[in-house]
């Protein structure tokens, strides 16, 4: 009865319920930013704090610059003060509307992603 | 490029949910051989079959970790200027290698079958479980860490010992031809299984005391909606798991009837058990509760406000006056850095008025089938009819944006991963009607058909705990679960009931379970019924 064609039966019809979908992007949460999403600023260099929830993987994290001309900027991230803290510089803005995207490594091996809008007057 | 992206992100969760439910019956058949098998002195012909389950469930977790560590190397290079080398230097890929090494070293420990080999599979087992707790939650908390991680070490071994395992002691028991065998190794089992239960509780309750907080998370949080559904089906697997305790002590008077009886309550078990696996993984995909701001947090009010009684939408908007669809490329665009599938209130009756129809020809189905259990209303029994209306009322309506409603092709509309998992649900719910109505009909006789019901309803109910709700509103994100889930747990419990009722069909636990699993469908309609989007 059972047989071991059964069980790899039983196995593959684990995998195939565990493998029914789903999008998770909300493991790590940003607690915190500066700039706040959808704040606005004023200068031509800002500093960027991001705080979260987690342990992040500084080394593995990665933020980019989206300027008002569309163009997608690298921005360097300078240190971490704290395990769920990251530390970075915005410098030469302009005023508009500007997205900080970022995306983290927890050290759990989650990847999060997510946008933070604010605008330079 | 973005796409694929997020088809990779989709697959680095499902790894992860693979590899949790593989690691269960890896380190469940180890703690089986060990504590079970041997010294209960089993036959040959057990010890190696219990060998031959681990080196498979060693193999499918190696595969899941491989897949996982791939899916999550593409998006971290893909999302950045990360190389290859870099993404090999990261604390999740070191241990998820290490993970496949203990795999890979319990595969050859199983082949070689002395009683060294044996002995060696407890460390081993015990680094694999080192191994995945250092990329749990536990590893990236800011504080408790330590403490965390021995909850979680301790929950994981409580559930292979438990669920793991007792998907061995039902392989065993079918291969066992003394009675008295069956019953050592059922009696060690369940002494096993006492032990291991409780340890997967107190530890779940000692990780909810961190990652919940408060009670009122349960229900405001995605986290906590979660919680509860697994908290339900560890009592399911308890109720089932105390009757067998009892079938257990009679073993000794009639043993053959009463194995039987076991085996197929115990197969049902396996099932719920690995469904609460399934829901662990959809647990550990979400931001623990206490770290989910208020804001975020549904209050009690709307929780009522959604949730009370009204009567049903049974009139739709036109489709002229819904949100017009934006190009697939800006949606894919838009989509890379979170969710952008935004509504407003005429989305909302429209969607409101697709879940109130599904609901309807829900009940209507589970009436059918009630109705169908009495002599003079056999005609009832083509109730499945009704899931083919559901079908193509589903692939009409529930995505407008896309083909044949919106301006989307048919193979364009596939990249969406909401609009994929429609289609795919309408076609799963067409090919069980049509069996489903072969099998009432008496047309289909063959083995497997019958056990297509309960297999779907597993199937959906798992799509269902894993359904993605793409809301920009976290809350309204969360409404939806909150009535999702409670359909999902219906079909879990209709599914195993129906198995139930076709295992053991002289209990006299089958007539309840004939009358259960219409009832659990007609309360899925009707919670449907009740699906609101709008206040």
């Amino acid at each position: 009865m059972f047989t071991p064609r059964l069980i790899a039966a039983i196995v593959v019809a684990y995998g195939i319920a565990l493998f029914a979908p789903r999008v998770a992007l909300a493991h790590a949460v940003l607690v915190s930013s500066q700039p706040g999403a959808n704040s606005t600023v004023s200068g031509s260099e800002i500093a960027v704090l991001l705080k979260y929830n987690l342990r992040v993987d500084m080394e593995h994290s990665t933020l980019t610059l989206l300027v008002p001309d569309g163009r997608v900027e690298k921005v360097a991230i300078e240190g971490q003060p704290a395990p769920g803290l990251l530390s970075a510089k915005l410098t030469g803005l302009v005023k508009g509307a500007y997205v900080l995207r970022w995306q983290v490594l927890a050290m759990d091996g989650h990847i999060t992603r997510g946008k933070i809008p604010f605008q330079v007057e | 490029m973005i796409w694929l992206l997020r088809d990779i992100e989709l697959l680095s969760v499902l790894a992860r949910a693979a590899t949790l439910a593989f690691e269960a019956l890896l380190l469940g058949g180890v703690a089986f051989l060990v504590v079970v098998v041997r010294p209960a002195r089993a036959s040959e012909a057990v010890g190696n079959f219990c060998r031959r389950g681990i080196r498979l469930a060693a193999l499918a977790f190696v595969v899941g970790e491989l897949a996982m560590i791939s899916s999550s190397g593409a998006i971290l290079m893909g999302g950045s200027d990360l190389t290859l080398k870099d993404v090999m230097n990261t604390s999740y890929f070191r241990a998820d290698s290490f993970a496949i090494l203990s795999a890979i070293g319990l595969w050859i420990c199983a082949r070689l079958k002395s009683n060294k080999a044996t002995v060696v599979m407890l460390p081993l087992g015990l680094l694999l479980l080192a191994a995945t707790v250092s990329n749990s939650h536990a590893a990236a908390r800011i504080d408790h860490r330590v403490v965390l991680a021995i909850l979680t070490a301790a929950h994981h071994l409580g559930t292979a010992a438990w669920v793991g395992a007792m998907a061995y002691l039902l392989i065993s028991l079918g291969r066992v031809e003394d009675p008295y065998e069956a019953r050592r190794l059922t009696q060690r089992y369940s002494r096993m299984a006492l032990l291991s239960a409780p340890v997967l509780v107190l530890a779940g309750v000692g990780m909810a005391r961190f990652y919940v907080g408060s009670w009122s998370r349960l229900y405001t949080t995605a986290y906590g909606i979660m919680l509860v559904a697994k908290i339900y089906l560890f009592l399911a697997m308890i109720a089932l798991g105390v009757g067998n305790w009892f079938l257990v002590r009679r073993l000794a008077s009639d043993p053959e009837p009463l194995l039987t009886r076991l085996r197929r309550v115990v197969e049902a078990e396996v099932c719920l058990g690995f469904f609460a696996v399934l829901t662990a993984a959809s647990v550990t995909a979400q931001a623990p509760a206490v770290d989910v701001s208020a804001q975020d947090r549904l209050t009690s009010h709307e929780i009522f406000v959604r949730m009370h009684p009204e009567p049903p939408r049974m009139s739709s908007p036109p489709l002229a006056v819904l949100t017009p669809p934006s190009s697939l490329a800006v949606a894919v665009q838009n989509s890379q850095f979170g969710a952008t599938v935004g509504s407003d209130d005429i989305d909302r009756a429209w969607s409101e008025y697709n879940h109130h129809w599904a609901g309807l020809i829900v009940v209507i189905a589970g009436l059918l089938a009630l109705l169908s259990r009495h002599r003079t209303m056999r005609w009832a029994r083509f109730w499945p009819l009704t899931f083919a209306g559901l079908a193509v009322f589903i692939l009409l309506r529930a995505d407008p944006e896309n083909w044949p409603l919106g301006p989307r092709s048919f193979w364009q509309s596939f990249s969406a991963p909401d609009v994929l998992e429609h289609r795919f649900g309408a076609l799963l719910i067409m090919v069980f009607a049509a069996f489903e109505c072969a099998v009432q009909a008496g047309k289909l006789r063959a083995w497997g058909s019958t056990y297509v019901f309960p297999a779907m309803c597993a199937l959906g109910a798992a799509m269902l705990l894993t359904h993605e709700h793409s809301a920009i509103d976290v809350k309204e994100a969360l409404i939806a679960e909150m009535s999702h889930t409670p359909i999902a747990l219906l079909g879990i419990t209709a599914g195993c009931s129906r198995w139930l009722e076709l295992r053991l069909p002289k209990s006299r636990m089958a007539p309840i379970a004939s009358y259960l699993w219409p009832l659990c469908l007609a309360l899925a309609g009707f919670v449907l019924l009740n699906y609101r989007e709008l206040p």
